[in-house]
């Protein structure tokens, strides 16, 4: 279909003012978090409402379009890059809370309501969200389910895919399922549960019905500081061995202190070696006897010093500093490339250290941001990416990071998701007959392969998808026309 | 059996007698213990390694012949009779704890390693695996998470679907393929996991999984109250649901029920009435907190008595809660997902639907989770029992529908399950699962109509 009837096909069902055709206006969709690689659309169009999600769905399928869904952005695999131009669908618009059942502890909403807003809405009743991935207050819900998003708190209370129990979908026929329901067990397939993570190659979610938690009775949150990685890492296998199971165990190293303290100086002493973000949720009784035992545990590994929120406020101080970290890496680098990998908690010592074995080999620093408590690992890798090559030198470290990371037992990805970026990794993990198994499955959604074309496995690489026609390109330097105008920074 | 099907047969036979030896191998008579709701298969094959396993659905597969698998049996009434069944195929024999090191609560087992087996190796590292199915003295890893079975820890720890984080499954051509991982965080690819617990085998078979594991509770303990009404009763549940009290249990079971439970546990204070039994873990001192708020909760919802169960009878209590049957022969489970606030609907309308079609009615529901098992039972004429059992199912499967739930037949027998439909009504995703079944399996050889939606 030529551009202009194709223009004028999806303003009938969107509203004109909600395609977008303008080249300066589509380069806001050409790069999600995965800030190193970039892809403009053909066009966008943000619909209001599952009607239009399945007529513009099916506006594409007729036409042979490729189309990529978009929730907030953030993504960090390159999960919502149009790789083969297309139509980006932009779930934005659709933002609302539509059901809230705090008898059944049920919330259906639209998948481009941001995270945070939705344990904001339900806090007044004692009731919360529980997934909680650091980019909470940008990211859309949608999103989270496409990758099934993670966060400091999954290691009590689990990732998205347990706190989901149904959805409405699009598929990319332009037809609308309902997967799982509103009660638990379903009979046939857990659909919902195979759609959840699915990166956005199944369709299009357009409803999500999630549980919602009571909020716990008691919470303390405590800073633990050492003068070494080795020791922060025995306090996490001890409290572990101890049976204690905290709401979060967060670890971070000297260089990741330095860049969160000179960013917004969250009160992490600056000349520690690594600190343990440690926070115990659940009944009064129980979390304060538990504090006594976590801090013992440090002291028999030379805990140096220990900090006990006193209040909310001192609370949401020490998390930010966690939770800003990524952005800090700002304050001590031009541009910085985050990892994903997962090791058994028994190899971090061992990985950590063949992580500074490569950072010192490719001459680049890595700051490391974890959680601790399920050996998902956050290696971020400082760059500049104004120096020509330093961009792919990342990359090389980051590949040979999860190697690394399978070798140990573990795996490429924990939260982030495959996306566009790791999808040349898959055969590290899986063999030809797993990722046929995937494919497989992936035929039955997406028969032929329209909704996000591109992600998740590798590509049979031909001139087609290096450069020529293929629509990814590396960021770079090149400013947007905001910077060369003058009128904005990049910060 | 015509001429020529006797010769695929005894050929088919040959072979899976050379794959798993003849000792391995049963048919006749001994195979009719592995009967199928009323089919019974011609060989039954017991493979011990993943390459039997293969070779042996490979084989089946390149015969077409249907196959169903098998672990402890203990689930073997879920599902509807199958449409045709040639090979049983038991996996008892794969029954080896793979790895387990408990500084990772991390652990992976074949499917065969019976649940109760495995519970007490992993106590020897102060660690459980959060699952808490009826049977678990026979049932096995692998059954568990075909049928997703799960037990009332499910409040607390949810099901199979989950702690599984990797599984190895065999196809239905006999090739093998992985799913997840061994670690906890994990989302390279699809959830494939997702898609194997819980479809009763008919997308390939488990051979073995991975699992996340807990640390068992230094204390645990249970609270008892029985309530003269179950509005009272559901009053208290959803109080102790809105309230930041963490329970690994809370069960609310029906007068009848309660008669045979407080027998089999041998409890010496009855009481009366709907009884509310709510189970905290935890550290010594929240577990005593928590049962006196809880107990402060049903007290002033109205409880009639209020007790903590005699030190030592626990274990026998959860167990009979767990294995909890319909009484006499020829009854039926019925398992109904219905929400917290409609539980004393359910029971009311449960007993209202057992009244008009003559039949005894248990009820025992998962408070928290909002999972409803009716245990029916009757007498008369088996043929006569069957009608009235299937307008019972039919009721209360309408009543669940109508409180945005559904009702599945856990067990029942064949002639019941060939008058309703054992599963319900699968929704707009059928065609999308149909589709998925015919590309995991496309000559229909794994467990064939047993599924939702006849799949």
């Amino acid at each position: 279909m030529e551009r202009e009837p194709l223009i004028r096909s999806l303003a009938e069902v969107v509203g004109p003012e909600h395609v977008i055709s303008d080249p300066d206006e589509l380069r806001v969709y050409e790069v999600d978090g995965l800030t190193m690689y970039r892809a403009v659309p053909d066009l966008v169009v943000l619909p209001k409402g599952t009607p239009q999600v399945a007529a513009v769905v099916r506006i594409c399928a007729r036409e042979g379009i490729p189309f990529v869904p978009r929730g907030a952005g953030t993504g960090l695999s390159g999960g919502a890059l149009p790789l083969k131009g297309g139509v980006v669908i932009g779930l934005s618009r659709m933002d609302r809370i539509l059901e809230v059942d705090y008898v059944n502890q049920r919330a259906v909403v639209e998948p481009g309501l941001v995270n945070l807003w939705l344990s904001n809405a339900v806090g007044p009743q004692g009731y919360c969200y529980a997934p909680d991935p650091s980019s909470q207050g940008a990211c859309s819900l949608g999103g989270n389910v496409a990758e099934n998003a993670g966060g400091p708190h999954c290691l009590k209370y689990g990732v998205t895919t347990n706190h989901v129990l149904g959805l409405e979908v699009v598929l990319p026929s332009g037809e609308v399922v309902e997967l799982g329901g509103w009660s638990v067990d379903p009979p046939g397939y857990d659909l919902a549960g195979v759609f959840v993570g699915s990166e956005g190659t199944f369709g299009i979610v357009t409803r999500i019905v999630v549980r919602l938690l009571k909020r716990p009775e008691a919470v303390k949150t405590m800073l633990l500081v050492f003068e070494t990685i080795e020791d922060a890492s025995a306090t996490v296998s001890g409290i572990i061995g101890r049976g204690i199971v905290p709401a979060a165990i967060e670890m971070m190293d000297r260089l990741s202190i330095e860049a969160v303290e000179k960013g917004m100086q969250a009160g992490y002493p600056r000349d520690a070696g690594a600190v343990l973000l440690v926070e115990l949720d659940g009944p009064r009784a129980e979390v304060e006897a538990l504090v006594g035992s976590v801090i013992e545990v440090g002291r028999d590994m030379r805990l140096r010093e220990v900090r006990i929120a006193r209040d909310e406020a001192e609370r949401t101080r020490l998390w930010k500093g966690r939770k800003g970290a990524f952005a800090a890496m700002g304050q001590i680098s031009p541009a910085y490339y985050v990892q994903d990998g997962v090791i058994p908690r028994t190899q971090l010592l061992r990985i950590l250290g063949e992580i500074e074995a490569l950072s010192r080999r490719h001459g680049l620093r890595v700051a490391n941001v974890f959680h601790a408590g399920d050996g998902n690992l956050h290696p971020l890798i400082l760059y500049d990416n104004r120096v020509e090559g330093e961009a792919e030198k990342a990359e090389q470290l980051g590949a040979e990071i999860m190697k690394r990371c399978i070798a140990a037992g573990g795996s490429i990805t924990g939260e982030h998701g495959v996306g566009f970026e790791k999808r040349d990794f898959m055969p590290l993990m899986y063999t030809p007959a797993d990722l046929e198994a995937m494919l497989r499955l992936k035929r039955v959604w997406n028969p032929d392969g329209l909704c996000n074309p591109g992600k998740i496995f590798p590509v049979a690489k031909s001139c087609v998808e290096v450069g020529r026609a293929g629509r990814v390109q590396p960021s770079g330097s090149a400013p947007h026309r905001i910077e060369r105008e003058g009128l904005g920074e990049r910060y | 059996m015509r001429n020529a099907e006797c010769g695929i047969m005894d050929e088919l036979r040959k072979h899976l007698e050379s794959i798993v030896g003849p000792e391995h191998l049963q048919v006749g008579d001994r195979a009719a213990e592995y009967a199928v709701d009323d089919r019974q298969p011609e060989t039954v094959v017991f493979p011990e390694t993943v390459e039997e396993v293969s070779a042996a659905l490979a084989i089946c597969h390149e015969t077409r012949v249907a196959v169903v698998p098998w672990g402890g049996g203990t689930m073997m009434g879920l599902g509807n009779p199958p449409t045709r069944l040639s090979v049983v195929m038991v996996l008892t024999r794969l029954n080896k704890i793979l790895d387990f090191e408990p500084a990772d609560m991390t652990s992976t087992i074949q499917a065969g390693v019976n649940l109760d087996a495995y519970q007490e190796v992993l106590s020897r590292s102060g660690q459980f695996l959060a699952l808490d199915p009826p049977r678990a003295e026979r049932a096995t890893i692998g059954g568990i998470l075909a049928s997703n079975a799960s037990g009332p820890r499910r409040l607390r720890y949810g099901t199979a679907r989950d702690l599984v984080i990797g599984a190895r499954i065999v196809q239905a051509d006999g090739v093998v393929t992985k799913a997840g991982a061994k670690v906890v965080k994990n989302v390279t690819g699809y959830d494939m996991n997702k898609l194997y617990v819980g479809s009763l085998g008919t997308l390939g078979v488990i051979v073995d999984a991975s699992v996340r594991l807990h640390p068992i509770p230094p204390s645990r303990g249970t609270l008892l109250a029985a309530f003269g009404n179950v509005r009272s009763a559901q009053a208290a549940i959803l109080r102790i649901l809105d309230s930041p009290l963490v329970p690994s249990a809370v069960e609310l079971i029906a007068p009848l029920a309660w008669a045979q439970v407080s027998r089999l546990s041998d409890l010496s204070a009855p009481g009366e009435g709907f009884v509310l039994a709510v189970e905290m873990a935890s550290i010594q001192e929240a577990v005593a907190a928590q049962l006196a708020a809880a107990r402060k909760i049903c007290a002033e919802a109205g409880a009639a008595e209020v007790w903590a169960i005699e030190t030592g009878k626990e274990k026998a209590f959860w167990r009979a809660v767990r294995d909890f049957q319909p009484d006499g022969e020829g009854g039926a489970i019925l398992k109904a997902s219905l929400l917290p606030g409609s539980l004393a609907q359910a029971c009311l309308v449960g007993l209202r639907v057992a009244d008009r079609t003559g039949l005894r009615l248990a009820v025992i529901a998962e408070a928290g989770t909002a999972v409803v098992r009716y245990f029916l039972a009757g007498d008369g004429p088996a043929e006569e029992r069957d009608g009235r059992i299937a307008a019972a199912v039919s009721a209360l499967r309408e009543f669940a529908a109508r409180s945005r739930g559904h009702l599945v037949l856990e067990a029942a027998s064949a002639r019941v399950k060939r008058s309703v439909d054992v599963w319900g009504p699968v929704g707009t995703s059928l065609p999308l699962m149909q589709r998925i079944k015919a590309a995991f399996d496309p000559r229909g050889i794994l467990n064939p109509g047993r599924f939702a939606g006849g799949l």
